[in-house]
């Protein structure tokens, strides 16, 4: 798999959110279900599977008393949610950048190299 | 609540300098701050090029000097704006065809000397069709999901 597919997935980048992932592409679980085939408590996967909710690649639903997790079958969903990440940290990285930077640039310097 | 049924991504940040300088930052150097994992070609870019005009190219090279397309300058409005074509469906793999590229806008305005507000948006998500499809594929296809997670896992070493 080449290096950009593997960016591409890295809203996974944890083991143990990529086993969760896993899991419920076989099909919808319950926290307990996931708990119980993992070797991490079940507020763990919790924690680990609110923040897949809230990249868009994991819904909720209730079923009686319990609730269950399922992929997310939306494409839109996931590229949106693709996308953010990926903007959310390269902004964030610029504006960091940015105020930290000196003036200069390629295409200031491309004109001087071009004197030389 | 984002509204999932529209194809766009939106993000803005304010920074703390002149607006020149923000646009210069974005366009110039954007190897000082963009992710560096986030490259197409087979090894790390070394700088980011963007030719400054309309119709310009927008790509990486690396350290042996290969180059690899991310995308076209498709709006050249310096200090305020600049538009690309963004090549890269969620396969991570460039596709030439303008049809099927979606468009990030970046617009750049000033709210004091040494104040700027930016704002992108990524808008036409949609136009990565054949990437959408090869998501939806890869989620309906019997356990294709964790097939691909499992060749990402493996070749990550994170399991």
């Amino acid at each position: 798999m080449d290096a950009y597919l593997q960016s591409g997935l890295e809203a996974l980048g944890d083991a143990t959110r990529m086993a969760i992932f896993q899991k419920l592409a076989k099909g919808p679980l319950a926290v307990n279900e996931l708990a119980g085939t993992l070797p991490v408590s079940r507020p763990a996967v919790s924690q680990h599977l609110k923040v897949l909710k809230d990249a868009g690649l994991v819904t909720d639903t209730r079923d009686g008393t319990r609730r269950l997790y399922q992929l997310n079958p939306e494409g839109i969903a996931l590229l949106r949610a693709h996308f953010d990440r990926v903007w959310e940290k390269a902004m964030s990285a610029f504006q960091a950048t940015a105020e930290q930077s000196k003036p200069r640039g390629k295409h200031a310097a491309d004109r001087r190299s071009r004197r030389t | 609540m984002p509204q999932i049924e529209e194809a766009v991504v939106r993000k803005s940040v304010r920074v703390g300098v002149p607006v020149e300088r923000a646009f210069s930052v974005f366009v110039e150097q954007m190897e000082t701050w963009w992710p560096a994992e986030h490259h197409i070609g087979a090894q790390p870019f070394e700088t980011i090029f963007v030719e400054p005009r309309t119709g310009g190219r927008w790509y990486e090279r690396d350290a042996q000097g290969n180059e690899c397309n991310w995308g076209r300058v498709l709006a050249w409005g310096p200090p305020h704006s600049v538009t690309f074509s963004w090549h890269l469906g969620p396969d991570w793999r460039f596709n030439p065809d303008l049809a099927k590229a979606s468009e990030v806008e970046i617009r750049f305005t000033a709210e004091g000397p040494s104040a700027t507000l930016v704002e992108l948006t990524h808008s036409c998500l949609e136009r990565h069709g054949e990437g959408y499809e090869q998501l939806r594929s890869m989620l309906d296809g019997p356990n294709a999901w964790a097939n691909t997670l499992a060749a990402f896992a493996k070749a990550a070493g994170a399991l």
